[in-house]
């Protein structure tokens, strides 16, 4: 245990300052995420099964007043839905701005040794090339991962969206929206 | 090798000296034959007064002349006697050198054949000591660079450096006291690498030269009060770094100093070139400071800065809002401080107005709100696409800086062309280093704006209606 926390500072140091900065947009992306699966899967279903009796228990489900509010619910559950999920878009977009943002400072140290030692010092380079290429790779591997939990959350939030509009039944014969 | 040319020159010496011997022996014959000749004209003139005293005179002179000429030729006949005694004396001495000459070629030839012999039984005899005194020379070359590099260096004086230059250089077989320094001197580097040694030495300081006690582990890192110190083979002297490692890498110094028993200490594997890079690495500070980005880094650095001033004030005033209007779906007095408070009050003060009235007004007003709700947001959108887009467009004026400097100074030097790439790397940062916390802000914006918004536009009706 000790050494993998010491290979991870030493894969961090040499990563530079920036692949700090895209572990910590993975770690709260990675958050954001676990917390809308925990959500979705365990506190949603309830959710919607108590507006849904609660609905079911109104006797009006066809008056103008009932269509408000029916859509009133509708709109309040999709956007607990839909909660946090344009920050994880976000920082999924961030990502490979940050690991571009990594090979820049990466490449301006090895122009700065190069400024001081010339260029045929290869070995002195090799710390700027590696804070250079590193975080570009992290940036590139955290925003996979978070791309495809992301489109599957979005599509989640989407469908449960429409499924919620589903069971809240209309009776027809009022006015329609 | 060198023996042999010198003596055979000695003998083609000798040789020539015969030969210009025998030509001086032969000079003086010809040089005497040369003497005689001028004498023979010498007449007295006479003093006429009559033509008898002319005749008696004529007379005279020829009896003189005749005299004069018999005493010539008698002379002349001695000397050619001993002409030809001369020049049977040198016949004889040409013949003596010449037999000499020969008797001294046939020696030179001996001799010749001797000086093979010997210069075989040499080399033969000098075995591996010609290679000795080349590997000699290499390794004491080698070891004198690896010895000024190494740390240990700092510990010893400079003798040892000198006495590895004096023997790489010297052109002559060393001595027998020189090559067991050059094995010891090798065998004492290897054993204080492995070493780790306290004592103390001169340390250049910014403030000048200090007496201190450093502590050397192996020929990785000197430590001295807590920190890094640098050797700098170049002058010969250990410094005070700038600028210190990490600190997780210089606590361990602390520890390890004042340490008992076993401690870790981080150590420069490159002893010291990882150090000598760190001094020269400037932080995103000093490079702001320093206006490394040009004037699209300024841009950059100002519209980054309006725009997030802008979106963080945005956000506060959206906060505000935002617990309002939360508060405002709990009561039922509409409070016009707040946009759904408003749109609630456009119902209530038109309590007769029908469904579609209301609805169209509820419309107008909602949409009334939302424009001052999103207003700004799209500025903090646009300059976080901007701002990469002025960092892509420093790059490109930098890449020219550099390629004009190209042009002028050739391709040769890289520090020509640092300040250029230079140029291009910051803006490139900069622009990605305001983009990124705006894109950040303008979805935490965006957020916020579309949950007042969806709760205006799609709950006010519903509110209105639970309320009835």
């Amino acid at each position: 245990m000790g050494q993998m926390i010491i290979d991870v500072e030493a894969f961090l140091e040499t990563g530079g300052p920036v692949l700090n900065v895209i572990a910590i947009v993975t770690v709260v992306m990675w958050t954001l995420m676990l917390e809308r699966f925990y959500f979705f899967y365990r506190v949603f279903p309830r959710v919607a099964e108590k507006a849904q009796e609660d609905w079911q228990a109104r006797d009006d489900h066809s008056s103008w007043g009932a269509h408000q509010i029916r859509r009133l619910k509708v709109s309040e559950l999709r956007m607990e839905l839909e909660d946090g999920l344009a920050y994880i878009r976000v920082l999924v977009a961030l990502c490979p701005l940050l690991g571009l943002l990594g090979t820049v400072t990466g490449m301006i140290e090895v122009f700065d040794v190069m400024a001081v030692a010339g260029s045929g010092n290869a070995k002195a380079m090799a710390g700027g090339v590696s804070r250079a290429t590193i975080p570009t790779m992290a940036g590139m591997v955290a925003a996979l991962s978070g791309l495809i939990l992301s489109a599957r959350l979005e599509q989640f939030a989407a469908d449960e969206g429409e499924r919620l509009a589903d069971r809240l039944e209309i009776e027809h014969g009022g006015s329609e929206e | 090798m060198s023996r042999s040319i010198i003596v055979r020159k000695k003998v083609q010496n000798m040789k020539k000296w015969v030969v210009a011997g025998a030509l001086v022996a032969l000079l003086p014959i010809a040089a005497g034959a040369q003497e005689t000749e001028p004498g023979a004209m010498v007449i007295d003139v006479p003093q006429s007064t009559s033509v008898d005293d002319l005749l008696e005179k004529v007379r005279k002179g020829f009896d003189v002349q005749k005299r004069e000429d018999a005493e010539r030729v008698r002379i002349f006949e001695t000397r050619r006697e001993e002409q030809d005694q001369l020049l049977a004396d040198a016949k004889a001495r040409e013949a003596r050198e010449e037999a000499r000459s020969q008797a001294l070629e046939k020696e030179y030839q001996e001799k010749e054949v001797k000086i093979a012999e010997l210069e075989a039984a040499l080399e033969q005899r000098m075995g591996n000591l010609g290679e000795l005194f080349g590997v000699t020379r290499q390794i004491s070359g080698d070891s004198r660079g690896l010895m000024e590099a190494s740390i240990t260096s700092s510990q010893f004086d400079n003798e040892r450096i000198a006495f590895l230059e004096s023997l790489g250089a010297s052109k002559e077989l060393p001595s027998i006291d020189e090559l067991k320094r050059l094995w010891y001197e090798m065998q004492r580097e290897m054993t204080e690498q492995g070493k780790v040694v306290t004592y103390t030495t001169e340390v250049y300081t910014p403030g000048g030269i200090e007496q201190r006690e450093v502590t050397r582990a192996g020929v990785f890192s000197v430590i001295s009060g807590g920190e890094y110190l640098l050797w700098d083979p170049n002058k010969g002297q250990l410094q005070e770094l700038a600028k210190q490692p990490p600190a997780r890498f210089v606590d361990t110094v602390g520890e390890y100093e004042g340490g008992e028993g076993l401690t870790g200490l981080a150590v420069d594997p490159s002893s010291g070139s990882l150090l000598a890079v760190l001094i020269e690495s400037r932080g995103l500070v000093e490079r702001l400071q320093a206006q490394e980005g040009g004037a699209v880094g300024n841009v950059i650095m100002g519209l980054g800065g309006i725009a997030f001033l802008l979106g963080v004030f945005k956000m506060a005033w959206l906060f505000i809002v935002g617990r309002k209007v939360a508060s405002q779906k709990k009561s039922t007095t509409p409070d016009t401080s707040n946009p759904l408070g408003r749109v609630l009050a456009v119902a209530q003060d038109n309590p007769d107005a029908d469904r579609e009235q209301l609805e169209l007004m509820l419309d107008e007003v909602v949409l009334r709100e939302s424009g001052k709700l999103e207003s700004l947001v799209w500025l903090v959108r646009i300059v976080s696409v901007v701002a990469p887009l002025l960092g892509l467009l420093g790059t490109v004026t930098g890449m020219i800086r550099t390629f004009q400097s190209i042009t002028l100074f050739g391709a040769g030097d890289p520090r020509m062309m640092a300040g250029g790439i230079s140029e291009a790397l910051m803006t490139t940062m900069l622009g990605l280093v305001a983009a990124i916390p705006l894109v950040l802000l303008h979805a935490a914006l965006a957020n916020n704006t579309k949950k007042i918004v969806d709760t205006l536009d799609e709950q006010s009706a519903g509110l209105i209606a639970q309320q009835e």
